[in-house]
């Protein structure tokens, strides 16, 4: 993976995943949208916590995945 | 070359979280109850510690006082979730359609892969205490799932019980982790060997002391070892109670 790759982040209160390829357009961030160009003060959607207690992920995806992502 | 750390009791992070005020929303139960939780690892306002340990990355030890004591119904993703009771009575409740009573001994494995939503729950007097394990998956968004087990400290007495895995009669997980129990009443030497050097293993007291190569650990005490052929556990004439998980690094 380049780093330039587009990259997955998980949030370390729930495990909401962020995937910079899908975006979380419920959210305004549109497919693409880097980690970095998230604002600092934005929190995961389902618990609540800050945007720097995310883990950046080399997980993965399972079979059938990524289906757009609901935040509960 | 094998690698490690040790961790003391009063090292850990520590929270009470209250049934009432800026935590109301996430504990319920009367206005008495609270949880108390002593972190390992980063979690939540605690973040002077490790970030975890190979795909580990909560590692609480928990205690629920008073009837009604719950962390309220949640959402989780991804995480594979772990607690194994160790006194009281533990209402796990989850989306997959879970109500389940769990007592010392029984443990559960609720991983939430692309969604999934639980209580944890303590309806009774006596304090509920647990140990809550989260770990990183090997796939994101997987099917969620929840299994339940149970560990028998009389037949598992002076040995090494996989509890976690894929071996025969241990709940599955998605990930290349387990756990086990060295429960022991006698003097013993216990040689634990991970699967590969690629692998380690967080050894943590719940009750007792063991030496873990070299090391003396007492109740609460923790050590991860990595990269070894072998670890050491050597009991004393009391009663001991480890639990040990082991993870790809
Ligand atoms: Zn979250």
């Amino acid at each position: 993976m380049t780093d330039d790759a587009l990259k997955r982040w998980i949030c370390l209160g729930c495990g909401f995943s962020y995937d910079e390829a899908m975006g979380l357009s419920a959210h305004g961030l549109t497919p693409g949208t880097r980690w970095r160009d998230i604002p600092e003060d934005w929190v995961c959607p389902d618990c609540g916590t800050p945007k720097s207690r995310f883990e950046m992920v080399e997980i993965p995806y399972a079979a059938g995945q990524p289906a757009a992502q609901v935040a509960a | 070359m094998s690698n490690a750390f040790v961790l003391h009791a009063d090292e850990r992070g520590y929270d009470k979280i209250l049934s009432t005020g800026a935590t109301a929303a996430y504990a319920g139960g009367h206005p008495d109850a609270f949880i108390t939780r002593c972190s390992s690892f980063n979690f939540g306002d605690y973040q002077d510690g490790r970030p975890g340990f190979g795909r580990i990355r909560v590692f609480g030890d928990e205690a629920f006082y008073h009837p009604g004591c719950s962390y309220n119904m949640h959402p989780h993703h991804n995480f594979i979730i772990c607690a194994f009771v160790l006194e009281g009575k533990l209402t796990h409740i989850n989306t997959l359609g879970q109500i389940d009573e769990l007592g010392p001994g029984d443990y559960y494995a609720f991983s939430a892969g692309s969604g999934g939503l639980h209580e944890e729950l303590n309806r009774h007097q006596e304090p509920m205490r647990a140990i809550y394990l989260w770990l990183l998956p090997d796939r994101l968004l997987l099917p969620p799932s929840y299994e339940r087990g149970h560990f028998d400290a009389t037949a598992g007495l002076n040995r090494i019980s996989a509890l976690v895995g894929d071996q025969a009669g241990t709940l599955t997980i998605p990930q290349d982790a387990g756990v086990s129990r060295l429960v022991s009443n006698t003097p013993g030497t216990f040689r634990y060997r991970p699967r590969s050097a690629g692998h380690g293993v967080y050894a943590f007291v719940i009750d007792g002391m063991v030496r873990c190569d070299g090391t003396t650990l007492k109740r609460r005490d923790s050590k991860a070892v990595w990269g070894a052929d072998e670890i050491i556990y050597e009991t004393h004439a009391g009663d001991t109670d480890v639990l040990l998980v082991e993870t790809i690094i």
